[in-house]
């Protein structure tokens, strides 16, 4: 046995039977960790008491895990949360995560440390998109509850994978499309399922282009501070380059997919939402699309998806740039709509609603906000939040507004249109069987193997 | 147009290998790839599919160009021309462009070149593909990829050869093949995975 199986031989051993006793022991003492006592300990059935802190550490921690991080700070000041470890593969940015994280939080470089921590509950994955399914997979797989970037996967396989993980582990799996628990998305999401505007039949999404690389730059050494190896991760190994890095993988088909998976996962995050259509998949999807002329960067500059669901009939389309909506005037007191440039329309057969934005900002319309739900009007689940709609699911077992079985039918959406681009073809989709019917080569491309040793 | 004095090599070598495949639709292709226009040379690989597997060698060399946006646009036009044989009903045209991608394979051009291959043939390789692709897990710069294409593809062929090649590859490469036979569905209780083991550790301190 090598002396790393030999160790993680003696990690399973010693995470099977430790007691209490000997966490504290173990892990608050022996071993150097922070004083931390776990919220679990004292819980039943692995999740905090309502009134134990959350013992969370940050898996990523440049862009959105920069933003979670500080605004985990807020429950921390609140007594809600502890942050116990800070994690990333490019040491500038995990120096910068623990000057903000303050002391007693733990530096990594390997997820995998903080999966072996039995007194952490809970983890924040902002990692790049190729990297959400393995390490949410691993995490539930070890205990801890997740809160993971949207868009949740990058392939069917990885959905179905996290999907199985997060149920047979029974963790709470939040994904961070956020939107869902705006304040003007509830106002949406309730004037929509009272019928205001009558059936929606028509669900026509925009979005401004995805960029074309205008300085593309040869392959190179990686920066001293990356550790590009583990960066890649489950993707299989390539030579490092610049424009395919922090921030511009997304513009990657592999790993980032473009604005359809990026915005997608926000925007068609919300009409699934809104339709009543978590659960259910489209039958078919048709996408066209217009590729860059120049550099590294693969996704569509622009693409047209068409979803056809059925029972009931509703057709849901990703327009790229499609036909944007001029955002609407409002008076100063009311929130600015910052990012006009995505959104969707909503066609019923009474009337048409728009929204702009869809995550952290989702503006609605204004008839909508101004809508009084008359007596007897349905009420829709107004989210407290979406850190807390987590918290209260791992304390609770509640589920999330945006769970893992939602989250993955949304990234479906995106993978599946950014497939159809690929092959450039229609797809029938049984979404039952979660396969291409009569399509083999298709269905191949629904997973793709990972690199050892970062396997689902 | 500037060719690099390898490409220019690999492309004679091409021209004497496949000389009786080239057509006036490869020809126009591989011109239009190398123009100096984007928007042309973009055209042509979003076109490319249809000109199949004759294309493919004379597309595998010229990824080889000097000119990096020509390289790219022949690459995107060989996975374009991998990807378009494999739509339902043309099974005639997906033999013929497997073919032809063994055939690259099993040439001398550069790894990156065939690491590509590799991976077109794990979308629409099939039995023909297994041996080819086995055959390079010992090879050190190729074998990770081909573990992954041959545990991609399919079928009792690919399952066998992953099996014969947990007895065959280096002892450093085992645990690699045993995660593809899980993924196969295959007990392997030798090499217990270790995809949770911490490897990488900080040089950052703790404050």
């Amino acid at each position: 046995m090598s002396e790393v199986e030999n160790t993680m031989s003696n990690r399973t051993r010693k995470s099977h039977t430790i007691s209490r006793r000997g966490f504290l022991a173990a892990a608050g003492v022996a071993a150097g960790f922070p004083a931390i006592i776990p919220s679990r300990v004292f819980a039943a059935e692995g999740n905090p008491g309502a009134n134990e802190r959350i013992t969370v550490a940050f898996i990523g921690v440049g862009g959105m895990g920069n933003y979670h991080l500080k605004d985990m700070k807020r429950f921390v000041d609140s007594g809600e949360v502890n942050i116990a470890a800070v994690c990333d593969a490019d040491e500038n940015r995990l120096r910068d995560a623990l000057q903000k994280a303050g002391p007693g939080v733990t530096p990594y470089r390997d997820y995998r440390y903080i999966l072996e921590r039995n007194d952490i509950d809970a983890v924040v994955i902002s990692t790049p998109d190729h990297w959400h399914a393995a390490q949410t997979v691993h995490a539930c797989q070890t205990g801890k509850h997740v809160y993971v970037e949207k868009p949740a996967c990058c392939t069917i396989e990885e959905g179905t994978a996290m999907v199985a993980a997060a149920r047979d582990n029974k963790r709470a799996v939040q994904v961070g499309s956020q939107g869902r628990s705006e304040h003007e998305a509830y106002l949406a999401h309730r004037y929509l399922e009272n019928g205001v505007i009558g059936r929606v039949h028509t669900v026509n999404c925009f979005h401004y282009p995805s960029p074309i690389d205008e300085n593309p730059v040869p392959d190179c050494e990686p920066p001293q501070e990356l550790d590009w190896d583990l960066w890649l991760g489950p993707m299989r190994w390539r030579p490092y380059n610049p424009r395919y890095c922090h921030g511009t993988f997304r513009w990657i088909m592999e790993s980032g997919g473009g604005q359809i998976r990026d915005r997608g996962a926000h925007v068609m995050s919300c009409a699934m939402y809104w339709m009543n259509a978590d659960g259910t998949a489209p039958v078919s999807i048709e996408a066209t699309g217009t590729p860059p002329t120049r550099g590294l960067w693969d996704s569509c500059v622009n693409i047209d998806v068409t979803y056809t669901f059925k029972n009931p009939d509703w057709t849901l389309t990703w327009n790229q740039p499609g036909q944007p909506v001029p955002k609407e005037e409002r008076t100063p007191d009311e929130p600015e709509i910052t990012r006009p440039g995505y959104g969707a329309v909503y066609h019923g057969d009474n009337g048409t609603f728009v929204h702009w934005g869809g995550d952290g900002g989702t503006w609605a319309e204004r008839k909508c906000r101004e809508w009084t739900p008359p007596a007897g009007a349905k009420e829709v689940f107004k989210s407290p939040g979406h850190k807390e709609d987590w918290f209260n699911g791992i304390r609770t077992g509640a589920k999330t507004i945006m769970n893992i079985e939602a989250a993955v039918g949304v990234a479906d959406l995106c993978n599946l249109g950014n497939l159809s681009y690929l092959l450039g073809r229609k797809l029938e989709w049984d979404g039952a069987k979660r396969q291409v019917i009569g399509d083999e080569a298709a269905n191949r491309m629904l997973g793709r193997p990972q690199r050892h040793p970062y396997h689902l | 147009m500037t060719v690099s004095r390898l490409a220019g090599i690999a492309l004679a070598t091409a021209g004497t290998e496949s000389s009786t495949e080239t057509s006036p639709e490869v020809d126009k292709l591989i011109a239009a790839l190398r123009d100096e226009d984007e928007i042309v040379r973009t055209n042509a690989w979003v076109a490319a599919g249809e000109v199949g597997a004759p294309a493919v060698g004379p597309l595998a060399d010229l990824m080889l160009d000097a000119q990096p946006e020509v390289a790219r646009a022949a690459k995107r036009a060989l996975w374009q021309v991998a990807r378009h044989s494999g739509r339902p009903g043309a099974e005639s045209d997906k033999a013929a462009v497997v073919a032809a991608l063994l055939t690259v394979l099993a040439g001398e051009r550069p790894d990156a070149v065939r690491r590509e291959v590799m991976w077109m043939l794990s979308e629409i390789g099939g039995d023909e593909s297994v041996a080819p692709l086995a055959s390079l897990l010992s090879t050190a710069e190729l074998r990770e990829d081909a573990r992954m294409c041959v545990e991609r593809i399919p079928g009792t062929a690919s399952l066998d050869a992953l099996k014969s090649a947990l007895d065959s590859v280096p002892q450093d490469f085992k645990a690699n093949i045993a995660e593809s036979l899980r993924k196969r569905g295959v007990e392997v209780p030798e090499f217990p995975s270790v995809k949770l083991a911490p490897s990488r550790a900080t040089s950052v301190q703790a404050m």
